[in-house]
């Protein structure tokens, strides 16, 4: 049985994935009539794809790619892919080359966030089998959490219009998720090498670096330490080797060593494409200095933008600090409270991230939707799954025809447009508590599993 | 929805703190059928309340002081005016087949008067199926074509500098004239248009500069002002690619005269511009009237429901009122006027307003029952013609670029003697020098007052905050019904698993329905999502059809019936997975079904409510009850109390009214009487539709069609 699911099961997921490649393709043929690379929702400051072209012409100009305020991005990006802004084919849509390679980018995110999510769900069920529920959570139903998550990344439409939108945020996607892929298959080098790529190309993956020990430390995902404890306690039989692993300081000290390696090689790189344009100060400056002081206050679908425009200029820096201290808040009570679950822990950081970030765009939602696949076994009671469902179609589709009311018919204002923004957040924040409860829910109710307690469906 | 999963959660615990706005919210959904009919009933009485709403309009912009400088257009100007109707009414000038001659006179005539003169010419461009363009700017829809030479029209323009302006400013007058065959009343528009410019060129308060346009309307008032527009907004910097009007040897014909016949350096070949439009007007005389007194008649709207900024209508509409004397009209919906349940209903109205205020004589919100029928007539024609999204003249495009405008079409009394063109010429004059003067004042763009409002008379406005509270209510009871079908669907079939399966309620006897249990919606938005994107489909069918040539209008309905059809039976067989047909089986999925439609038809009333207010509204009356009273019917034979008889009957009634198709049919009967209907007008009306841009095309392809599709399967759901 188990066997002729997955081949079904396979077969299909094959053909989702062609069919959105085909999808992407054909859209990418259409670029001038759907002009999404000008939408705010798509292309913030940090990744639009044409900053990055001014950028690339600056710096064949021989002028700062920084000059100006108009490029934020790594330098690298530039050597990168700035050939490809300009390259053209003959009778092919202008900017094929480089929608290709964002086309590329998100396949290989799916194929990682598939190998990862097999992974995870493979020691779930190993840790599920040492606690003995194997019987009592029928183990033959569990969805391939790994394939779902896939689709879901694929297929999302903030994916779709990342892509063709030609925002560089498939290839920030990309490193983020080679991170977690390196740090879930032990891949040390991997995983640090993606950490320091996603870190130098938006600043905000570096919380990550915590989800990433704790993956090293002590692996994947499993039920509390505590539960094996209990559980061996009433056989009464001590199994060590049933036990999860203690936390080992090996893996992480190895990645710390291959993090700084990369890292100065990422620098290095950078001072050598920089040397005449004011060095590596000048890079941290417009790229770090711009995330984190928000300076371009255009329209976007978060809601620091909106803020800024208004506070008074005497209480910028304070509320700056206010704003970016608050990602910093989360981050230790959540570790604490998720430790034994480092790629939920991973999700959630990039969700809040992606909420509170000066500059964000769909591509980010895109990333955690993605991420969320994996745990749909553990969070099958996750509630408001509709309302959040129809909230974030809501959104989507609001947006930007608020946004044409504003800008285009004048008969709106910026609130107009500030209010999906605000209802957009608060999707999240939703999105973001009802995952974390639903997950502590799942824990809870193993261990009532285990104790013997009687069933309590819903809590 | 948010409080649905907190009531099951509450149900089951041994009473935990419910906060108190969650415990509000679980009263809404468990009495959900009760607060949806009193929100429908309230959202319809309230619809009807309008009229009685309505506010007195004011002028809002201080800047704009109208009436406050006497008229300066004297019997000169309108002599001068005069002179030129003789001449253009003269059958000499007729004689030129393109009516290149009349162009020609009213050049020189601008000419004369010492403005800067040039002409326009355009090919009237196809219509073109591009739905999504309301929604981008109006630079990026702009296709190339083939040109010839065969048909162009000619625009002339003049333009007078403001002495007192720094050039980047403009008001726009705009006069559409037919060479070709122009009756007497275009040519009085046009001496109107000439007295005013006239003395406009002696002024010396003018601050903006004053663009007069000739629009030439032989391929249609509006496709001349739009081209022209088109030409204004966006110049073509690589006009050597495009062969365009220039080249034709005809048009060049036209300037070899011109450099002979007309004397003046303020001729130009090439295309003049003045600054940012402020307003524009736009100067219709009616040809044929039989009423008894001068009227002036107010269009304003622009293509989607837009609307000209309230104060251009209130300056236009009290300088006509209480300085020229003239009676000003909007249009109304003529049937409704002598409809006699209306009457009822405004006497009930006024009766009860009376009562109010003998109670407390502070209450005064009635108004007469005449008042009233007259009110909702011309609300329900501002509704109407904002829900078609179609232009009702050449000012909706200028609202494409966010200008202000309107069409004043003046009809006189008839009669031919001098004294009465003289008068109409003078009052006509007066009206449009005062309201340019008033507009000359503005220092900024048309912002302070309503972009958002429905009209009930020249003097009455419903504003956006009291007309969405009609609409508000109307949808309120979606949300609520969804989740109250979501939360009893969830529940019902945890009860019967619960009793059914082992003790570890995970399991799941249905083998398909995995652990995913707040996830079983899915399948359900799976139906859903094909049944949007078949509406897709459908909405992008006529752009195919539209290409074979000499097809009738019946045909290509036919086509697109036998199209769509098949379309829906092809999605159904591809993307309905086994998976769905295993839940198919399973209880209650027409329940979690219909939760879903609504969510998504909420969703789409909301956005469509923001798009074109008008739209949403009388979507809304179509299909909130039959969204609400959706159930299968064969429930409801099964049962067969009188309460399930009313329903079913309902259902089918609904059911029948709410096919997009049927509803169009239905009203038109209702206006034009049913003798002359026609399967192929509604090929026609949606043809209308999609070539102006309407978003309400938009709306019936991939909202209400959807939804009623969603409807009909509920209905015939086997349970």
């Amino acid at each position: 049985m188990e066997k002729v699911k997955k081949k079904i099961g396979s077969f299909s997921f094959w053909n989702w994935v062609t069919a959105s490649i085909i999808f992407r393709l054909i859209l990418i043929y259409f670029p001038k009539n759907l002009n999404l690379s000008s939408r705010p929702e798509v292309s913030t400051p940090l990744t639009s794809f044409r900053r990055l072209a001014e950028g690339y012409w600056l710096k064949q100009s021989s002028m700062s790619p920084y000059a100006g305020s108009m490029y934020h991005g790594s330098p690298l990006l530039l050597s990168l892919l700035g050939p490809l802004t300009i390259n053209r084919i003959e009778g092919q849509p202008n900017h094929l080359l480089y929608s290709l390679v964002s086309v590329i980018a998100d396949v290989v995110s799916a194929m990682l966030i598939r190998a990862t999510g097999q992974n995870l769900r493979l020691a779930y069920l190993r840790s599920l089998e040492s606690l003995d529920l194997v019987k009592q959570i029928e183990v033959s139903e569990f969805l391939f959490s790994g394939d779902i998550a896939a689709l879901i990344y694929l297929c999302n439409p903030f994916t779709i219009v990342a892509c063709v939108g030609l925002s560089t945020s498939p290839i920030e996607n990309m490193a983020v998720i080679l991170c977690l892929y390196g740090a879930c298959s032990r891949l040390i080098p991997l995983a640090a090498f993606g950490w320091v790529i996603a870190t130098h190309l938006s600043l905000y993956p570096a919380i990550l670096i915590i989800p990433v020990i704790f993956l090293l430390g002590c692996g994947p995902d499993s039920p509390p330490r505590k539960l094996f404890l209990q559980r061996h306690q009433q056989k009464e039989v001590l199994n060590q080797s049933k036990l999860p692993p203690r936390f080992s300081w090996g893996p992480v000290i190895h990645f710390a060593f291959w993090a700084f390696l990369w890292s100065v090689y990422v620098l290095v790189l950078c001072g050598i494409s920089l040397k005449q344009f004011g060095g590596l100060w000048e890079m941290f400056k417009s790229t770090y200095g711009f995330i984190l002081t928000v300076e371009d206050l255009s329209p976007n679908i978060g809601v620091l933008w909106y803020f800024f425009a208004e506070v008074f200029e005497f209480f910028r820096n304070f509320f700056l600090i206010v704003f970016h201290v608050n990602i910093l808040f989360m981050i230790l009570p959540l570790a604490i409270r998720l430790r034994h679950r480092p790629c939920y822990l991973a999700f959630v950081y990039v969700a809040i991230c992606s909420m509170l970030k000066s500059y964000p765009s769909v591509g980010d939602s895109a990333l955690y939707l993605g991420l969320l696949g994996w745990f749909v076994n553990e969070l099958a009671d996750m509630q408001f799954s509709l309302f959040l469902f129809c909230g974030y179609v809501g959104v989507s589709l609001l947006s930007p025809v608020m946004h044409n009311l504003w800008i285009w018919r004048g008969t709106g204002n910026a609130n107009f447009y500030f209010a999906t923004a605000m209802v957009y957040a608060c999707l999240q924040i939703v999105l973001v508590v009802e995952g974390v409860s639903a997950m502590l829910n799942h824990d809870r109710k193993l261990r009532n599993l285990i104790t013997g307690k009687p069933q309590d469906a819903k809590s | 929805m948010a409080e649905t999963k907190e009531k099951s959660l509450s149900d089951e615990k041994p009473k935990p703190r419910v906060r108190p706005i969650v415990r509000l919210g679980i009263f809404l959904i468990s009495h959900s059928f009760l607060v949806s009919v009193v929100c429908c009933t309230a959202g319809v009485l309230a619809l009807f309340l309008l009229p009685v709403l309505a506010k007195n309009t004011y002028i809002s912009e201080n800047a704009l002081m109208p009436g406050s400088a006497s008229p300066m257009l004297s019997n000169q100007h309108v002599s001068d005016g005069n002179r030129l109707v003789k001449d253009l009414t003269n059958p000499n000038s007729k004689s030129s087949e393109t009516g290149i001659e009349s162009h020609k006179i009213i050049a020189q005539y601008m000419l004369d008067l010492g403005a800067e003169v040039s002409f326009h010419k355009f090919h009237p461009q196809m219509n073109q199926f591009h739905p999504l363009h309301f929604f981008s700017s109006p630079v990026s829809g702009k296709i190339q074509e083939n040109y010839s030479c065969s048909s162009y029209g000619i625009n002339t323009v003049g333009i007078i500098r403001a002495p007192r302006g720094d050039g980047k400013e403009a008001i726009v007058l705009v006069t559409p004239y037919n060479a070709l065959k122009s009756g007497f009343g275009e040519a009085l528009s046009l001496g109107i248009a000439y007295s005013v410019f006239s003395l406009l060129t002696q002024v010396t308060w003018l601050a903006k500069d004053i663009i007069w346009l000739v629009a030439d309307s032989q391929y249609g008032e509006y496709a001349a002002v739009a081209a022209w527009l088109r030409e204004y907004q966006t110049p073509k910097f690589s006009s050597l690619s495009t062969p365009n009007a220039e080249m034709c040897p005809d048009v060049n014909n036209l300037f070899e005269l011109k450099g002979h016949s007309i004397s003046g350096s303020k001729f130009s070949n090439s295309f003049r511009r003045a600054g940012t439009m402020a307003a524009a007007l736009v100067l219709k005389v009616r040809d044929q009237n039989e009423q008894f007194e001068d009227t002036i008649s107010i269009y304003a709207e622009a293509s989607n429901g837009q609307m000209p900024n309230l104060d251009l209508i209130n300056v236009v509409n009290y300088l006509a009122v209480h300085r020229q004397g003239l009676r000003v009209n909007v249009e109304k919906l003529w049937p409704l006027l002598n409809s006699s349940w209306l009457k009822s209903l405004g006497e009930i109205f006024e009766s009860l307003a009376k009562v109010a205020k003998s109670l407390y004589p502070k209450w005064k919100f009635g108004i007469p029952a005449t008042e009233y029928v007259e009110g909702t007539a011309t609300l329900a024609s501002s509704l109407y013609y904002q829900a078609l999204g179609v232009p009702t003249g050449p000012h909706g495009a200028f609202r494409d670029y966010q200008v202000d405008a309107i069409t004043l079409e003046i009809s006189p009394k008839f009669s031919l003697d001098k004294v009465w063109r003289n008068d109409i010429l003078l009052r006509g004059g007066r009206l449009i020098e005062g309201v340019i003067r008033s507009v000359n004042n503005l220092l900024e763009k048309f912002h302070q007052s309503f972009f958002l409002y429905l009209l009930t008379s020249p003097s009455k406005f419903v504003s956006v905050g009291v007309y969405m509270i009609a609409f508000a209510l109307l949808i309120a009871s979606l949300p609520m019904v969804a989740a109250s079908l979501y939360v009893d669907a969830n529940s019902s079939s945890n009860c019967s698993k619960g009793d059914s399966s082992t003790p570890s309620a995970i399991t799941d006897t249905d083998e398909h329905s995995i652990a995913i249990r707040s996830w079983r919606w899915l399948n359900s938005a799976k139906l859903v999502f094909i049944v949007h994107l078949w509406g897709a489909i459908v909405s992008l069918l006529p752009y195919f059809i539209s290409q074979i040539p000499d097809c009738s209008p019946t045909t290509s309905f036919m086509i697109w019936v036998l199209l769509s059809i098949l379309s829906l039976l092809t999605l159904n067989s591809v993307l309905a997975s086994p998976l769905a047909c295993a839940k198919a089986t399973q209880e209650k999925e027409w329940a979690l079904v219909k939760s879903v439609t609504i969510s998504l038809v909420f969703i789409g009333l909301g956005l469509m409510s923001v798009i074109n207010f008008a739209t949403a509204e009388i979507g809304a009356l179509l299909m909130v009850p039959m969204c609400l009273l959706a159930r299968p019917l064969k429930l409801d034979v099964r049962a067969g109390t009188l309460r399930s008889f009313c329903r079913l009957i309902c259902n089918l009634v609904l059911g029948h009214i709410a096919f997009p198709p049927a509803a169009f049919f239905l009203l038109k009967g209702m206006l034009d009487g049913f003798g002359n209907a026609n399967v192929g007008d509604f090929w026609m009306w949606v043809e209308s539709l999609w070539a102006w841009n309407s978003a309400t095309y938009l709306f019936i392809g991939m909202v209400q069609l959807p939804c009623w599709v969603l409807c009909v399967s509920i209905l015939f759901h086997t349970c």
